[in-house]
């Protein structure tokens, strides 16, 4: 039988600077109305400043140093460094990629780095379903350090800003996997792409293609495809077949986490998932707005501190994201 | 992990047009830094022409490796359980937002696949790749088969990577598969060192300086190296780096560096192959020197040097084959296939 791996402890990092939705439309040149706030149910998000300190890596190396601190672990106990961020970072990806960066800052020198491209919101499940893999697999691998940066475009917040479809906010996370933790324990995890759909959402300036248009170097989407992508009814179909494969049912799942994108985008999973998504993630949303990698790790400490599971309940996780990607993990907490 | 997890057919992709060494040295910029090494970069490197893409994305070099890898394999693209894009330069657009996996997964029709995307270990990111590929065809029932697919095209006048090597464009893909019998991958292990993370890299579009607006070079989509750092820091643990992480992999598999047959390294220059031949005590017939009339294909040269030696008879059944390499990170990776 496989060793369980279980998360140890998880840690936000985010900026102290919070800028209200309204003020950002302005900013952006987009049109803001009452019935656009209750779309997307988001009323300010966290702006990192423009000083160093709050760079997408420095954020991912705090976010990892008090991940560490709260699992009660060195540093060098660290086996692999795991990168799940969706933003552009400090320098061009896949050349530079700042796990390196958070593997010398936080001092898990023994370890090696893997990141993670293209799956946007769904990164996060595709790096803890590899970690998992890793850790169950490998004698040698015992501890994990999962970790991502995200800082928006300056400028690109609103995504889509003609029908806007969510608003960005700058954060950190971490979290710490470890093979035999006593909870938190990672179930499975199921996962599926469209590539059909690999360019409904992407950063067309700065790369191979137009490699010197700034005008491009924006996050955009191609809306029309985005609202024909089955996204709650792939995640509810995605989900009852994982629990399928490990003997449950949707009865036994207590709650559900889903992403901070909108209240439109939390109705149709309400809808999907027999109104089992946690309270947790709308509170997180309008407070946060969508934190792209950093949502679950948010929804995941905030479940924990509203004292609504207790040790043994099942919880799902599910998100859709560029590529086109969806995600489905069950966790026994 | 499952040692039955073994390369099941593995092929390249160089597009036809050539550019000789001599070309590139007139019409890309002019290092101003002193090298370490007592060589000349542009006469002793070994390397005599470079493949260069003309209207060919990074994209499509990525999916005619993966077409060609395919046809040869006979394997029904719907089989194929899981994509791996390991690509280690900019692609076609920018990342992590986005990656090629997807558009490989429409290209070729693996319409029951998962796609995604490892963006670490530069060079090395073979070995990155195929350690998260075997954990997750081994920890899954339902992942069977994985297409691992790599295309890189240069930014324009950025084919010399003073001091390292000159780069050539090209595209690889790898399938995978549980329940071999023979190439079976016994072992990979990966070794960084993340505080040489900002020695090699490119700024992007973002970090554009104005002055570089209109010039010939793109500046931002051309690698920076800090050779100073190179010479001090990274070439005097190279080697312990490189037994490091084959030793590891020896050590997980219960072989010594004696009992492996074959060596697969990269094509950087005739004297990093002389300097791990030496180190190693590999004698040139039982390594990939053959690949270097392709030039440097970053991540691809793994599958470039094993793939040649496999069509020369190089590597014959019953061979324990090494594949070793470094990348920016910095990351060395050594994985055993058992032939």
């Amino acid at each position: 039988m496989r060793a369980a791996v279980g998360i140890l402890a998880a840690c936000c990092h985010l900026p102290q600077h919070k800028r209200s939705v309204e003020d950002l439309f302005q900013e952006e040149g987009a049109s803001f109305s009452s019935d656009i706030a209750v779309r997307l149910g988001i009323k300010q998000v966290p702006i990192g400043n423009s000083k160093a300190s709050e760079s997408a890596s420095n954020m991912a190396v705090a976010a990892g140093r008090e991940a560490l601190q709260h699992a009660k672990i060195d540093p060098m106990q660290v086996d692999v460094v795991v990168e799940y961020s969706v933003m552009p970072q400090e320098y061009l990806v896949p050349v530079w990629n700042m796990s390196n960066k958070v593997q010398a800052e936080v001092g898990a020198s023994k370890s090696f780095v893997v990141g993670f491209s293209g799956g946007g919101s769904s990164n996060f499940m595709v790096a803890l379903s590899s970690t998992v893999a890793m850790l169950s697999e490998n004698d040698s691998i015992k501890t994990a350090l999962l970790v991502t940066g995200d800082t928006t475009i300056p400028g690109n917040r609103v995504l889509n800003p003609a029908d806007p479809v969510t608003v960005l906010g700058d954060a950190a996370s971490a979290v710490i996997l470890q093979r035999d933790a006593p909870g938190g324990v990672v179930i499975d995890t199921e996962l599926w792409s469209d590539g059909n759909n690999h360019d409904i959402c992407y950063i067309p300036g700065g790369s191979l293609i137009h490699p010197d248009d700034i005008s491009l170097y924006r996050m955009q989407l191609d809306k029309a495809r985005y609202d024909a992508f089955p996204k709650s009814e792939t995640l509810r179909r995605m989900s009852d077949k994982l629990l399928e494969r490990v003997g449950l049912k949707f009865s036994n799942v207590v709650c559900v986490l889903c992403s901070n994108i909108s209240s439109q985008d939390e109705a149709a999973m309400r809808q999907a998932f027999e109104d089992k998504v946690s309270p947790v993630c709308a509170s997180n949303r309008e407070s946060h707005g969508h934190l792209q990698g950093t949502d679950f790790p948010l929804n995941y400490l905030s479940l924990i501190e509203s004292g609504s599971v207790k040790q043994g309940d099942y919880v799902l996780g599910v998100s859709h994201g560029m590529g086109a990607t969806a995600a489905v993990t069950l966790f026994r907490y | 992990m499952n040692a039955n997890i073994g390369i099941f057919e593995a092929n390249y992709y160089l597009p036809a047009t050539k550019k000789t060494l001599s070309q590139i040295f007139q019409d890309e910029e002019k290092p101003t830094e002193a090298f370490a090494a007592d060589v000349d970069f542009e006469k002793d490197i070994g390397i005599e022409a470079l493949h260069v893409a003309k209207n060919e994305t990074a994209a499509d070099l990525c999916i005619n490796a993966a077409k060609l890898t395919m046809a040869k394999s006979g394997i029904d693209p719907k089989e194929i359980d899981l994509i791996i894009d390991f690509t280690s330069i900019p692609e076609d657009y920018v990342a992590p937002t986005w990656s090629a996996a997807g558009q490989v997964q429409k290209a070729i029709g693996a319409t029951g696949a998962f796609a995604t995307a490892v963006n670490t270990g530069g060079c090395a990111s073979y070995q990155t790749t195929l350690k998260v590929a075997c954990s997750l065809m081994s920890a899954n029932d339902r992942y069977n088969t994985a297409l691992l697919v790599a295309g890189d095209k240069t930014p324009e006048f950025n084919h010399n990577y003073f001091p390292i090597t000159v780069v050539s464009d090209g595209g690889s893909a790898v399938i995978l598969k549980k329940n071999m019998t023979n190439r079976r991958i016994l072992g990979v292990e990966v070794a960084t060192v993340g505080r040489l993370h900002d020695m090699w890299f490119i700024p992007g579009i973002h970090n554009r300086k104005p002055e570089d607006v209109g010039g010939k070079y793109p500046r931002w989509l051309h690698v920076c190296g800090d050779v100073q750092r190179f010479n001090k820091e990274l070439i005097p643990i190279n080697l312990f780096m490189f037994r490091k992480v084959m030793l590891g992999v020896l050590k997980q598999v219960g072989k010594k560096i004696q009992d492996v047959s074959f060596f697969v390294y990269p094509t950087f220059s005739a004297w990093d192959l002389k300097a791990f031949a030496a180190a190693f005590n590999v004698p040139p017939e039982k390594m990939s020197a053959a690949g270097m009339h392709h030039g440097h294909l970053q991540e691809t040269d793994m599958v470039v040097g094993y793939v040649d030696a496999l069509n020369t008879g190089r590597i014959k059944d019953g061979d324990l084959v090494m594949l070793a390499t470094n990348g920016a990170g910095f990351s060395w990776g050594a994985s055993l296939v058992q032939h």
